[in-house]
């Protein structure tokens, strides 16, 4: 650590700490690229443990290798290796990243600075990123809504790239992945070019999957036994297809990175669990790779900037970002109201939303230099949804938020440091009406009366919000040598309720449930404590990570226990606050022994209660245990693992319990030189003895649709370089 | 110094630890059992009777309501828009009635309160019932039965 500090205060350094971007000077922030200039300078600091001395919240790092060797062609199933994350499914490619037992708005996924804005509400679609494409991920886990302001409650996921070589070369990357439970074929290609200032990457990606396979002849949906023919589950193929270019030019003390990426999935849905039961459109159609309606599809086109500069004492960045995010929804033209005739164009779009993002994010740091330093921040952004389609589920609306910040840390010497922060954020959020003329007539028809039909007919109010919160945080970093490092954290966040939160009233389409907004609700706001305590000595490696957290106002949906008019629901769910707490720890041991092994053993339990009701809230995740061991020897690298998932007894009110099940993976990397290229293969098995299970948090859950059975996989990975002058 | 990380420590530990009391809250959904009509019924349009309406339900705790909901599954693929005659002189059958039975266990229904009136259209339907317990505890299930005018065998009680 002396030696990291005093090489850090030579001025050969400080040079490179100007010349490069993102330096870690505030206790908070990860910046990676800086930090890793850094390593290839301090061989005895890694990277993690680098961000971990520079946070007082502890930070989980996946690196390339990890995210190789642990490849899924999903980057939240990836995650799902890290204790305290989790991936909420969607048949077998796409997956939302939960942490801690929070997931949808109330964790953040940020790539190059700016927060990815997707339809995170929703449950039945993934994240949309290119898992080929992904660098380096850091994790942390618990509240960060005074670095990235609403919605980062729970934690955030932080994608930022892999620092460009030191030295002028063309390179690039050409990986293929193939799976047998889903008959994926997926493939990527990279090319980059590294030429004195510049630097620049090309990647193209494509990945096409089937119907997937089940170990399972049956299905139960809405209370009736289906059939699974041929044991793949109908329609439940897709398609990805990914483009991004990244860029980043440095000249003395100027930086400056231009990122554009595209990101397409089209998934179909299993067929069984859209609409009501019915046996005949379960039949196996011989073609396990058509997706067939209903379908959703997704684009996100993400655009991001960085400007940097670096002064004499400190150094300031902007980053602005612009996205679209174009969800649709496929579904025959179908309604429950006689008077509504299909669309003449594009008659079986049931649902588009298509959300614009302007992001401005402007930070200003002093350098760490001496005793105290500083960062302060100003976040803008702007949102705006608009909504097409047949059907209906989630209105228009515009939001606005800004929030400043600013941040300190004081280290009196190199063992002890304190750091704080204090952020205030406006929020506006203005959602229009949606009135619903057919079923306005089918009520008529019925003959309810006029107050009955001024409540129902209303699919979305018209609500017009502002909100003020407050967020912060204080920690201690206290790393008395260079075995132990104890951590401990006390943070307040907040999220704004959105729009389906506080408009939304009627049956969700895949829910089946009268969900009813509260115009009246307040922002979600929680104080979370959270401890860290990390040991590395000799080869052994602990970290012990446990948090309790109190929310005064959670929202979820409440059963009332009024019986909803409309045909196709029972009891109207409306969104409520709650008092809630939280409290869990995720474990991580590892060692290595007799030169060549390494154990590796990973847990982690969250524990929820609804204190209003005395009752677990809704997509708990159960507690599970990974034990890992790996083999390493030379070009080769191999590991078996057994993953124990408890069963989930604790659940809220009509949630169904899962039981818990054993899991056997195993994998092995080899490393062939082959003519001055060092191809990298990986084969891999998951669930190995085709175990029938279920994930509690997937969206075929409650249909009792197991998760996939048995899978090979095979990832060739053939990277390239050349110098250049 | 020491001593101080060492208390917060135990005091996060002791939130991990107080909150694992037992879940006494009822989370058990009531039980659902459809007597009459069965699956695949075939229901008399215009018996002025009412279909003969048979339901024995029970909770763990408190049963609260229950709910029965007919409309029309004309295609038998989902919920399409029946391609309507406008001559037509029938209308789809749309039903949509509670009925609540509180402080009770298990009860016992049996009643010919749904009247299909003779204008009616004949064709596949969906028959939901929904029951609720005081907590808020919802089950359902779903049926397929058909009107017709020529009649299914509705006993006389």
């Amino acid at each position: 650590m002396e030696k990291f500090v005093t090489v850090i205060c030579t001025g050969y350094i400080r040079i490179m700490l100007i010349s490069v971007f993102a330096i870690p000077v505030n206790a908070q922030v990860t910046d990676s690229v800086k930090i890793i200039t850094l390593d290839e300078v301090v061989v005895s600091s890694s990277y993690k443990k680098t961000n971990n001395l520079n946070s007082a919240q502890h930070i989980d790092v996946v690196d390339e290798t990890f995210l190789r060797e642990y490849f899924t062609g999903n980057l939240t199933q990836t995650l799902e290796y890290i204790p305290g994350v989790h991936s909420m499914d969607i048949g077998s490619g796409f997956s939302k990243p939960m942490i801690r037992g929070m997931g949808f708005n109330r964790i953040s996924v940020t790539e190059n600075g700016i927060k990815q804005e997707g339809q995170q509400w929703g449950a039945d679609h993934g994240l949309e990123m290119d898992a080929f494409g992904v660098g380096r991920v850091s994790i942390r886990k618990g509240p960060a809504s005074l670095l990235y302001g609403s919605d980062a409650m729970g934690g955030t996921i932080e994608i930022t790239q892999i620092p460009s070589p030191s030295e002028n070369r063309f390179f690039g990357e050409s990986a293929l992945l193939g799976k047998s439970v889903n008959g994926t074929l997926g493939g990527s290609l990279m090319l980059g070019l590294k030429k004195n200032a510049w630097y620049m990457k090309l990647r193209f990606s494509e990945q096409y999957f089937s119907d997937y396979r089940v170990p399972t002849d049956t299905v139960v949906y809405l209370t009736q036994r289906l059939p699974i023919e041929g044991g793949r589950l109908k329609n439940t193929a897709g398609f990805e297809r990914d483009l991004s270019w990244y860029s980043d030019y440095r000249k003395g003390p100027y930086y400056t990175s231009f990122a554009v990426s595209n990101a397409y999935q089209k998934v179909g849905f299993f067929t069984g669990a859209h609409g009501i039961p019915d046996a005949s459109r379960l039949k196996n159609d011989e073609n396990s790779r058509n997706i067939e309606l209903p379908y959703s599809t997704v684009n996100h086109l993400k655009i991001t900037s960085r400007q940097q500069y670096a002064w004499d004492k400190f150094f300031g960045y902007w980053d602005i970002g612009f996205q679209n995010n174009l969800r649709e929804e496929w579904s025959r033209f179908h309604t429950h109201y006689g008077t509504q005739e299909p669309p003449a164009y594009n008659a079986d779009k049931e649902l588009e939303f298509s959300l614009n993002t302007f992001s401005s994010s402007v930070k200003m740091k002093t350098f760490r230099f001496e005793r105290w330093e500083h960062t302060a921040g100003w976040d803008l952004q702007y949102q705006q949804n608009h909504i097409a389609g047949y059907s209906f589920l989630l209105p228009e609306y515009n939001r606005f938020t800004t929030g400043l910040l600013w941040l300190s840390t004081y280290r009196p010497n190199q063992k002890f440091s304190v750091s704080g922060g204090i952020r205030y954020d406006y929020g506006r959020l203005d959602i229009s009406a949606f009135r619903d003329v057919y079923l306005e007539n089918y009520l008529i028809e019925q003959g309810y009366d006029s107050n009955m039909i001024e409540s129902y007919q209303w699919r979305s109010y018209s609500v017009d919000r502002k909100f003020g919160d407050f967020s912060g945080s204080l920690g201690i970093v206290w790393n008395p040598d260079n075995i132990h490092l104890v951590k401990v954290n006390i943070g307040r966040s907040f999220r704004l309720p959105g729009a389906n939160e506080l408009a939304s009233n009627g049956v969700h389409h895949g829910t089946f449930r009268h969900e009813q907004g509260d115009a009246s609700l307040d922002s979600e706001q929680g104080w979370q404590l959270d401890a860290s305590y990390i040991y590395e000595h000799k080869g052994i490696h602990l970290t012990v990570t446990p948090f309790g957290s109190w929310f005064n106002n959670y929202i979820y949906l409440k059963p009332t226990g009024e019986w909803s008019i409309l045909p196709h629901a029972g009891q109207i769910y409306r969104y409520t606050g709650a008092k809630v707490i939280f409290a869990g720890a995720e474990v991580e041991f590892d060692i290595d022994f007799f030169r060549c092994f390494n154990y590796r053993l990973a847990g982690e339990y969250v524990y929820n209660l609804n204190l209003d009701e005395n009752i677990p809230l809704p997509f708990s995740p159960p507690a599970s245990i990974r034990n890992t061991l790996t083999w390493k020897y030379k070009y080769v690298r191999a590991h078996t693992e057994w993953q124990n998932i408890a069963s989930q007894n604790r659940v809220s009110r009509n949630e169904d319990v899962t039981p818990g099940a054993n899991l056997w993976n195993i994998g092995a990397t080899v490393n062939i030189p082959v003519g001055g290229i060092d191809v990298e293969i990986t084969l891999s098995a998951q669930n190995l003895l085709d175990t029938k299970y279920y994930n509690h948090l997937s969206f075929y859950r409650k249909v009792e649709i197991p998760e996939p059975g048995r899978n090979f996989q095979l990832l060739i990975i053939v990277p390239f370089k050349s110098k250049i002058k | 110094m020491k001593l101080y990380l060492v208390c917060l420590m135990a005091i996060s530990f002791v939130i991990f630890s107080s909150c694992d009391r037992d879940n006494d809250s009822d989370t058990t959904k009531p039980v659902i059992n459809l007597i009459e009509p069965e699956e695949g019924a075939t229901l008399k349009i215009g018996d002025e009777h009412g279909i003969h309406f048979e339901l024995e339900l029970s909770d763990n705790m408190i049963l609260k309501s229950y709910k029965a909901d007919i409309h029309p599954n004309f295609d038998g693929h989902g919920h399409s828009a029946p391609l309507k005659s406008t001559s037509s002189e029938t209308v789809d059958f749309h039903f949509n009635k509670s009925w609540d039975v509180p402080g009770q266990k298990n009860v016992n229904i049996h009643h010919h309160e749904i009247v299909i009136p003779a204008n009616a259209t004949p064709g596949n339907y969906h028959l939901m019932i929904y029951c609720t317990d005081a907590a808020g505890n919802e089950s359902y299930l779903a049926r397929n039965i058909i009107l017709s005018t020529e009649g299914g065998e509705e006993h006389e009680h």
